[in-house]
């Protein structure tokens, strides 16, 4: 509602200042709103590193007032600034851990950004036939991918992974990401294209374009704000896969998930440690999450320059 | 928006190079003759090797999985020599297709396999085929039905994420300051990953004694803040924090279609004098629709799926309240290593989806035509 | 396999807790002066070796690093040394599956076995898993031949599908030597490690479950005072069978303690990953195990379940008639809740746990309640069910205590892959043998590291009062677990294939009847008909036998 007031005080620039206001105020008391509702939590996760026992279990809120910070969490993974010189096993873990998770991320979400955007220039643009598939058809078969539950999987990968010998390697974790966040990337980006004017492709064509040369030079630049939010959207998805990490990595190609998940067992929950894994997990995607972010608003000076 | 033109079908080919056209054709028949030929023949030998009929092979089948990719590669290329414009379009789909037939063909063939055996890991003798016995057997079965059921509420909840994300998105496109923050802000909850958003916030922000959530709770006048205890409180919770996490994955990608919206459309519903009630209604949501349904399918499709929390935080419980097809899976393949009856689930569950989702796909279709 | 004869031979003998004391304390004592009597000298250097090790870092000094655990593991390397030259194992290779708990597990491992392979020229690369993840991994690995692991930290439950089909290597003789296989506690000697007579297991931990009680709690002259204004003619203090369990835990609902409300028992109603079962299975082995008969769980020749009949349904019906006097939110609590977040963090006054707590009340971060925790072998029953007569005996002895000897604890294990290979072989087992090494593994007792007390060499009170333990709570909290171990009536886990599944169908189950969906009768009438059908499927003769032979029939 506050959205829709302050669009029309935007567009009667006569309507009377005191209701402008409110609407300002409406709108801003929402955005702080839900700002705290998305921040509360992470807060608590990030100060929850800094906790001791006592201090979880008797819900300490604010560090310096309510409880004595300390490097509790992020010792145990030897990241404190007294135990980041020394040896830790952990630390080592944590690295090669996080290092994988960036390299399996990155390289299946920009796999699936390539393929997925292709196919969906594709199936936007035109019509094919393959058997009795058509363009619906097509699309529906990669939407299908997603569907199953992925955990019956398990012993078909096994037994793939095993006779192509990709059983803990980054590469194998990488197709089957790909695999995963394909159909999304597919069905964003077809929207995006879907979005953009044929005139566009058709003006190409006349000043000699062919079709691929009409899509890398012309469309694609457009489609930046998608592909953006498709490379976000991919990113997280992998970089937060949990079920087939622990099940087809061993020792090389491992990830972060499995180690946030070994917190808890039968010794309780190191809520600390916890924190501090999920902490440093999220920082990488947060920095992605800003950088990229531009690019999304870029639709704006593009869709304006239409 | 629904704009599939084919634009160079009215390209016509040029006359005059029938000629060339016909022998670029013929090498490219030839290609793919003999990429066919060289993958069968590995193939086979493969197969053979790996049946123990003859030596040579490779130690692995990965040498198979690059052959393939050369299959593709001549399989594509031989499209151009053949069809010329028509092989450079259907270039730009080959790559995925190819891709996910090699990725599931194998898995999805097994997962059939799997599903029509009565196979429990645990039993020495191993699998044995029993047909439809695991189908048979999940009619009766009330964990499945129940789980169904719940899935039912939490696919209808998607289109509350959806106001939500929608609201969201609209106020971030709104005239604002600092709108860089809210929107990284925005995106926060999505990144964090599902282990730690069960434990961190279903664990420990809601717990029951030390988390700020039942504190604020007791605080506000409810005196026994248990997210867990009843069922439909598990179920709220459950779903509340599902969409903590999912909103800003709509958000996102309705922003992102905001964006692309031409301005000339709004500047043009501005011009009528619309208010922002009916510039909404009627141009912003309309415009928006094909992107929404999308979202919202993807978004049902995920939800359908949704185990993770649900088996770190209440594991089905109360009673059964908060279980989800997935979990109850997970369950049954997992814990009881039963999966020719996991994989079986599976399945029926995946015909369920792939049925409903047509229908949905055909309703939204038509009604987007009527709509726009 | 000692005491079980002996019990057989004394079907009607009830010792008291007292004379189990003794002869637990007589073994032990055994134990010492044999060692002392052959090798005098040596022993010397061990006990001096024994008081320099759990000085690291010191009870109460906060938990261990990694450093620590490196300095124990190279202060451990002695026997290593004595069969192994230096850099014999140059160029072996060798890959380790386990569990990264809370960092710990494999992680500790990690530092125990650097200076081994330091010292021996061998490289181990890790397989760390979540402990959710642990039996479908092996699971799922054994079915699609992708076992890709060469040592293997397992629980007993699991050898049924590992040993039993073949997959892991005989123990060498000269491993058994090393790592003094005799002096495991009596539960832990065989059949528990062995598979067809063989011995496959290094025992690192000793799995039972204890009651855990708050002292301060039951020594309160205001909570007493309250206890007999509410018309208790016994005394105010820590129930001794579940029947008092019971009316403690109705009696402190409502009550104050120390201005916050105090709660009795801690019921674990959720589920977790079949684990939950075994806490109703402590409130059920006083009531379901008769001294007359080994079975508790499945009747011996035929596997026909008893989860339905009298006992079990009284447990189940106790754990329903509970829960109103339990913390709100109780439904959602699984083990590891009423464990960590309630207990340790000063919630409710008794749960049964494996001895976990009694090791982390003292020596780690996570607990805030310290000292006040005493500990007892489980509650008896004035009352246990007869399977055969279909009645309920009251035994001359008293009450019926029947310690539910639940997992068996964690061991490693030697996979058969490694057996073609000489060198690999011996390093593997080397490497085993390390990790069980009876000096480290007084170290893990003492320390955090997910392991319990299993050995007989662990019962000397002085030692733990030497690294740091007060002598009270270290008493009580030893012959809790060691009068657990030696109990006659000791219920003992079946380990049977697949006994997780059985696990895992009756928590689904009974999450229905405590949410109240179905009566305790029904529920469990339920899950008697889906073990039936699991026992069908898994082939019933085999997990007969199985069956027979996990109590040495």
């Amino acid at each position: 509602m506050a959205v829709t007031t302050a669009k029309s005080a935007h567009r009667h620039p006569v309507a009377p200042r005191a209701k402008r206001m409110a609407s300002r105020a409406l709108i801003y008391a929402a955005l702080l709103f839900w700002t705290f509702i998305c921040l509360f939590p992470i807060y608590w996760t990030v100060t929850t590193s800094f906790k001791s026992a006592v201090d979880v279990t008797q819900a300490h809120l604010i560090p310096w007032v309510d409880f004595n910070p300390d490097w509790k969490g992020w010792r145990s993974l030897g990241l404190s600034p007294d135990t980041l010189f020394e040896t830790s096993t952990a630390r080592s873990e944590f690295v090669n851990r996080f290092i994988n998770s960036i390299i399996t991320s990155v390289g299946a979400s920009v796999l699936a950004l390539i393929l997925g955007s292709l196919a969906a220039y594709g199936l936007s643009r035109f019509r094919y036939k393959f058997a009795w598939m058509r363009n619906d058809d097509i699309l529906f078969f990669f939407m299908s991918q997603l569907i199953l539950p992925p955990v019956v999987l398990a012993l078909p990968f096994l037994v793939l992974y095993k006779a192509l010998a990709l059983l803990d390697t980054t590469f194998g974790l990488i197709l089957l990401y790909t695999l995963t966040v394909l159909p999304i990337v597919i069905w964003i980006m077809r929207d995006q294209f879907n979005a953009i004017p044929v005139e566009l492709d058709e003006a190409a064509f006349v000043d000699g374009l062919s079709a691929w040369g009409a899509f890398l030079r012309i469309i694609l630049p457009l489609a930046f704000p998608g592909m953006a939010a498709a490379f976000i959207l991919s990113l997280v998805l992998c970089w937060n896969e949990y079920f087939f990490a622990a099940l087809l990595t061993s020792t090389d190609a491992k990830t972060l998930p499995v180690m946030v998940a070994s917190q808890t067992g039968s010794q309780g929950i190191n809520w600390w440690s916890m924190a501090a894994l999920s902490t440093a997990a999220i920082a990488p995607l947060v920095l992605i999450g800003i950088f990229l972010e531009r690019y999304i608003v870029s639709g704006l000076t593009t869709g304006a320059g239409k | 928006m629904q704009s599939s033109v084919d634009i160079a079908d009215a390209v016509p080919p040029k006359a005059g190079m029938k000629r060339a056209v016909r022998r670029r054709a013929t090498v490219g028949r030839i290609l793919i003759g003999l990429a066919s030929l060289v993958f069968l023949v590995v193939l086979v030998v493969q197969v053979l090797h790996a049946a123990g009929a003859i030596a040579a092979g490779f130690s692995t089948w990965r040498p198979i999985l690059i052959v393939y990719l050369l299959w593709a590669i001549a399989f594509g290329t031989a499209q151009v020599l053949i069809r010329g414009e028509r092989g450079q379009r259907a270039l730009f789909l080959l790559p995925a297709v190819f891709f996910t037939v090699a990725v599931v063909i194998f898995p999805t063939i097994f997962g059939l396999y799997i599903a029509s055996l009565d196979w429990n890991l645990s039993s020495i003798e191993g699998p044995h085929f029993s047909g439809l016995d695991n189908v048979r057997a999940m009619l009766s079965d009330t964990y499945y039905w129940n789980a169904l059921g719940n899935m039912v509420f939490y696919s209808v909840a998607v289109l509350g994420e959806y106001a939500i994300a929608f609201a969201l998105a609209l106020l971030l496109s709104a005239e604002i300051r600092a709108r860089k923050f809210f929107r990284v802000v925005f995106l926060l909850p999505m990144m964090l990953s599902p282990v730690a958003v069960s434990w961190m916030i279903g664990k420990s922000l809601l717990e029951y004694r030390f988390g700020p959530a039942a504190t604020l709770a007791r605080y506000l006048g409810w005196d026994n803040p248990a997210f867990f205890a009843s069922p439909w409180m598990a179920r709220f919770t459950i779903q509340a924090m599902d969409a903590w996490v999912s909103i800003p994955f709509i958000m996102i990608i309705l922003l992102a279609g905001l964006q692309a919206m031409p301005k000339e459309v709004q500047e043009a519903a501005k011009v009528d004098g619309a208010n922002g009630w009916q510039s909404f209604w009627h141009v912003t949501f309309p415009i928006m629709l094909p992107v929404s349904i999308t979202v919202l399918i993807i978004r049902i499709i995920f939800k359908l799926k949704l185990a993770d929390i649900v088996i770190n935080v209440t594991a089905g419980g109360p009673g059964g309240a908060t279980d989800t097809v997935s979990s109850f899976i997970y369950r049954v393949y997992r814990d009881r290593s039963n999966v020719g009856y996991g994989t079986a689930l599976a399945m029926v569950y995946l015909l369920l989806i792939i049925v409903l989702l047509t229908l949905v796909l055909r309703l939204s279709k038509r009604w987007t035509q009527r709509v726009t | 396999m000692v005491k079980q004869q002996e019990h057989d031979q004394h079907p009607a003998m009830h010792p008291t807790r007292r004379t189990v004391l003794k002869s637990a304390a007589g073994a032990a004592a055994l134990g010492t002066t044999g060692a002392l009597g052959t090798f005098s000298e040596l022993a010397f250097a061990q006990a001096n070796l024994r008081a320099e090790i759990t000085k690291i870092p010191g009870v109460g000094k906060g938990a261990p690093t990694d450093a620590d655990w490196q300095k124990v593991g190279e202060l451990c390397l002695g026997p290593t040394k004595a069969s192994i030259k230096e850099g014999e194992f140059k160029g072996v290779e060798l890959s380790f599956m386990g569990l990264n708990n809370q960092n710990l597990h494999n992680l500790l491992f990690r530092g125990f076995l650097k200076p081994w392979e330091a010292y021996t020229g061998a490289k181990i690369s890790w397989i760390d898993l979540a402990q959710a993840d642990y039996n479908p991994r092996l699971q799922q690995a054994i079915a699609t031949g992708t076992v890709d692991f060469d040592i293997l930290e397992m629980g007993a439950p699991f050898e049924g599908d590992v040993c039993g089909k073949g997959l892991a290597s005989e123990m060498p003789d000269w491993v058994k030597k090393q790592i003094d296989i005799e002096d495991y506690v009596a539960y832990l000697k065989p059949p528990v490690g062995t598979w067809n007579g063989k011995t496959y297991r290094v025992t690192i931990d000793g799995d039972c479950h204890n009651f855990n009680y708050r002292t301060d709690v039951f020594s309160d002259a205001a909570l007493a005072k309250a206890w007999k204004d509410a018309g208790n003619t016994s005394e105010w203090g820590v129930p001794k069978t579940w029947q008092q369990v019971q009316a403690v835990t109705k009696f402190l609902k409502g009550q104050k303690f120390k201005g916050q409300s105090v709660y009795g028992y801690l019921d674990a109603p959720k589920p977790w990953g079949g684990f939950g079962f075994y806490f109703l299975g402590s409130r059920a082995t006083a009531y379901a195990k008769h001294p007359d008969d080994k079975a508790w769980l499945f009747d011996i020749d035929t596997m026909k379940p008893r989860i339905n009949n009298p006992a079990w349904v009284r447990a189940i019906q106790d754990v329903i008639d509970a829960l109103p006097s339990e913390p709100a939110d109780q439904l959602n609590a699984d083990p590891n809740t009423t464990g960590f977040q309630q207990f340790l963090a000063g919630i409710g006054s008794m749960i049964p746990w494996w001895g976990d707590i009694g090791q982390v009340a003292k020596a780690s971060d996570t607990s805030v309640i310290g000292d006040t925790v005493g500990f007892d072998i489980l509650p008896g029953s004035d009352d246990v069910y007869n399977s055969k007569t279909g009645q309920w005996d009251k035994l001359p002895s008293g009450p019926n205590n029947a310690p539910n000897c639940a997992y068996l604890g964690w061991g490693i294990y030697v996979m058969a892959r490694v057996n073609g290979d000489e060198k690999k072989h011996k390093a593997a087992w080397s490497a085993a043998a390390h990790l069980g090494g009876k000096d480290l593994s007084l170290w893990t007792v003492m320390y955090p590291s997910g392991f319990q007390v299993h050995r007989t060499s662990h019962s000397h009170i002085d030692e733990w009062v030497a690294a740091g333990y007060d002598r009270k709570y270290i008493t009580s909290y030893l012959n809790s677990q060691f009068n657990s171990y030696n109990h006659p009536n000791r219920a003992v886990e079946p380990r049977i294939p697949g006994i997780f599944q059985y696990y895992s169908i009756a928590e689904d189950e009974l999450t229905k009847i405590f949410s109240g969906k179905v009566d305790a009768q029904t529920g469990a009438n339920n899950i008697a008909a889906a073990w039936e059908k699991l026992t069908d499927q898994l082939g019933r003769e085999r997990q007969i036998g199985l069956y027979k032979a996990s109590f040495g029939v």
